[in-house]
């Protein structure tokens, strides 16, 4: 299990940035049907802004050494039963509190690493007023500079037990996580497999719930009776519109990913306007600067696997999105951003969690980590703090000097 | 209406140019071992096809071949509240004069060249069978034909284009045979100029609403009916389509655009997207590389560019999903099964919506029957419109034969 930490820096090589460079400048763009705004896809203009951006006035290099500068990186490999070693890239940032809490913060998709950026020197500040963390945030098998699964079947068990093993490799016998998206959905599994034992509470801000079913006929009741909140409504509204209008990825993405793959692995162009839509569709009204698009695209076009192996994600985990398994039981904290691509009524994630913290927000997307880093941190600051449910439940470690 | 202009293919120098400047930078992604087929083509197919494409795969001779098969035209078509469309088609007359007038209509990612096998044999002379004058146009945005500019053009619209164009050309009166998109845009026609101007419509892709529980009796039977095997098979068919090879649609028919940028600026991109469909949903058909080529290349040359063809999707799709909206057609109906195609419903279903008039089932053959069976497709048609047949002389004068 102990095998040796690797600092590491990203340095894309050269060649790399030439290939890139050559692509763009062939770029060749299509038409596009009189006003159609954002209706059919990303607009024409911002697409050739920023790929004209991209080819001419980013600065790689710049950006590279920030989040080098930013970002305590290393990589270790991890074994993955059936599946041999795998290099993991990892961000791991200690607070000066000694006995912070060993948090685990997961990604998704079209997310990285990246996402921890801003949360990261939250989260480690020492403070009377509020708990403090270690935290690790690991770059998914497939993912930025991780290596990638190499045969087929990488599931759910698999991305949970990369993650759990990292956090012991590490020396954190007992954590606690955050998680959102695929995220949200490895924590999940963490917690069923690893908890109580090692896997002692999760956070998440995109919570999966069911619906009450017949088969409970008290809880369906209450469910067809209860009058539903405005925030209740705009939730199942949101909801709907995800899986009608905002499915398209997710359909390609879980049957054929490997035909999306050659798309997004020859060219840039095709790889902006995939990501790029959801980075605006999917956050509340946040306003990106082309630097950071273009950043979070570069870590997408110059990962370790390449872009396309992220996808398989999908598809490897179609089966397990059918069916979750059991709720977990260790405590739970979640967080409700009005523009996450899911959001449903809170009462039927209670009926089967352990919720222990709640929160809801008046703004905020997909991407709380960027969005609203400062009010995802003081929501698991508090869930942590002295008084709260969940404190000191990783025993020694409470956070607090 | 307005003039025929004849038409011959000729890419610019220039699109072959960016094209091969394109391809020498082709960048592929990895394999997981063993993958095969199961999430996409496989690596090996997609680079052996990028390098012929970029290095063997002589375009000017395919070109030249489509340009001496294939008599070509263009004539502007107007549409009301689009404005003028230049529409590019293939028109051959038989040398039966009294040849029964017919629209062959394409669908996605298909174009006018599944044409091409069956023109000779629609369009020759027999005592024997009928004989077809025959059209067959690249919808708007596909092939050579100028693409919308607006949104919302829908059904209706690619329905009148097609009606016009066979009007324009003097066909007062005329059939129809179509699949994929051809099917619903056939279908249409026929609801909007059925009887007066379409008289008969023939499709390998028949697609009807099941029995649903407010007509309790045909519900019934379909409950009580045991399926053949040959229905099972289509059922096993149609569900794997539509939870294993439908990503394609959903995402076409919600953000066309966002897939638009990746195949106009990437041909490889293009070529994965559109082989990958060429194989799952045809019969065990023996592409030649160069065929696929070919095919992938008239969606990189088109007129539109290979981002305009596939909004098709977005702006028909509520369509797709209710053909109980438009009402069932009532001009006699004709259709080939064909057990590799995408949606294969009980035959019985099309019959108790439809004046269904002939009924062929096959042994093989799939979605791109025109291409793959041209020979067994072309004789439904002809057994369709035959002396004797159901359909004969339903175009009142031109019966098809001398």
């Amino acid at each position: 299990m102990s095998s040796s930490e690797s600092p590491f820096q990203i340095n894309v090589p050269e060649e790399k940035l030439t290939t890139l460079h050559a692509k763009l400048e062939l770029a060749t763009f299509p038409d596009e049907l009189e006003d159609a705004g954002w209706k059919y896809g990303p607009p024409l203009a911002d697409i050739k802004r920023l790929t004209e951006r991209w080819r001419n006035e980013y600065d790689w290099r710049k950006h590279e050494k920030e989040l080098n500068q930013e970002l305590p990186m290393f990589t270790r490999d991890i074994d993955v039963d059936g599946f041999g070693t795998l290099n993991i890239h990892y961000v791991h940032k200690k607070s000066e509190v000694v006995d912070a809490i060993p948090l685990l913060f997961c990604h998704g998709w079209p997310g990285s690493f990246l996402e921890v950026g801003k949360i990261l020197p939250l989260l480690t500040a020492s403070s009377p007023e509020h708990p403090s963390f270690h935290v690790v945030a690991l770059s998914l098998p497939g993912f930025g500079f991780s290596e990638a699964p190499h045969t087929q079947g990488f599931a759910l068990n698999q991305y949970s037990e990369v993650s759990h093993k990292l956090m012991l490799a590490l020396g954190y016998n007992e954590y606690v996580t955050q998680g959102g998206d695929w995220g949200s959905i490895i924590t999940r599994r963490m917690a069923s497999v690893y908890g109580v034992k090692h896997h002692k509470a999760w956070h998440t801000n995109f919570p999966v719930a069911e619906p009450p079913s017949w088969k409970s006929p008290l809880s369906f009741l209450s469910f067809l009776l209860t009058p539903w909140s405005a925030e209740e409504k705009a939730g199942i509204e949101r909801t709907s519109w995800f899986r009608s209008k905002g499915y398209g990825y997710f359909a390609e993405q879980s049957t054929q990913p490997q035909t999306l793959g050659y798309s997004l692995a020859d060219t840039p162009v095709g790889l902006i306007a995939w990501i790029y839509e959801k980075l605006v569709l999917w956050t509340d009204n946040y306003q990106w600067s082309d630097d950071e698009v273009l950043t979070w695209i570069s870590l997408y076009w110059f990962s370790r696997a390449g872009p396309a192996a992220s996808l398989r994600i999908y598809f490897e985990l179609a089966g397990d999105c059918e069916d979750l398994g059991p709720s977990p039981t260790i405590p739970m904290g979640v967080s409700y951003f009005p523009q996450e691509l899911i959001v449903l009524p809170a009462a039927w994630l209670r009926r089967l969690n352990k919720v222990v913290f709640e929160s809801h927000h008046k703004t905020g997307g997909h991407f709380a980590a960027i969005e609203q880093p400062e009010e995802l941190v003081r929501d698991v600051r508090k869930m942590f703090a002295k008084e709260s449910p969940a404190f000191a439940i990783v025993p020694g470690r409470s956070g607090y000097t | 209406m307005s003039s025929e202009t004849p038409f011959r293919i000729n890419i610019p120098d220039e699109k072959l140019a960016t094209l091969r400047a394109k391809l020498e930078l082709a960048t592929f992604p990895d394999e997981l071992q063993d993958a095969g087929w199961k999430y996409g083509p496989p690596l090996t197919d997609m680079k052996r096809l990028t390098e012929r494409w970029k290095n063997g795969y002589d375009w000017r001779k395919h070109e030249k071949e489509l340009n001496q098969e294939l008599p070509m035209f263009t004539r502007d078509i107007h549409v009301d509240g689009y404005g003028a469309l230049n529409i590019h088609y293939v028109h051959k007359k038989s040398k039966t004069v009294d040849a029964i007038p017919l629209l062959f209509s394409h669908g996605w990612p298909g174009s006018f060249l599944e044409v091409k096998g069956m023109l000779p044999l629609l369009t020759a002379s027999s005592p024997e069978h009928p004989s077809f004058h025959v059209v067959a146009l690249s919808l708007p945005g596909f092939g050579f034909s100028e693409g919308p500019h607006k949104p919302g053009f829908a059904l209706d619209q690619y329905a009148e284009v097609a009606h016009k164009l066979m009007l324009a050309l003097g066909y007062n009166e005329y059939v129809t045979q179509g699949g994929d998109w051809g099917f619903l845009i056939t279908r249409r026609m026929a609801s909007l100029y059925g009887g007066k101007h379409h008289k008969a419509w023939h499709t390998n892709f028949p697609m009807a609403d099941p029995p649903t529980w407010k007509s309790p009796l045909s519900f019934l039977s379909y409950l009580l009916t045991p399926w053949s095997a040959e229905e099972k098979a289509g059922v096993e068919r149609t569900t794997w389509y539509r939870t294993k090879s439908s990503g394609y649609f959903v995402e076409q028919s919600t953000f066309p655009q966002t897939l638009a940028y990746g195949f106009t600026d990437s041909p490889v991109s293009l070529l994965a997207w559109f082989y990958e469909k060429l194989v799952i949903w045809t019969d065990d058909y023996k592409w030649t590389d160069d065929e696929v080529l070919t095919w992938i290349s008239i969606y990189w040359f088109s007129r539109a560019g290979p981002g305009a063809a596939h909004r098709i999707y977005f702006e028909l799709h509520g369509d797709f999903y209710d053909l109980g909206r438009t009402g069932y057609p009532t001009i006699p109906m004709g259709a080939s099964y064909f057990p590799k195609e995408l949606i294969l419903l009980p035959s019985a279903w099309l019959r108790k919506l439809n004046n269904v008039v002939f009924e062929s089932h096959h042994k093989s053959g799939g979605h791109f029957a025109a291409y793959e069976r041209p020979q067994e497709l072309v004789q439904d048609v002809r057994k369709m419109f035959a002396k004797g047949g159901p359909a004969f002389a339903i175009v009142p004068g031109r019966s098809g034969y001398a």
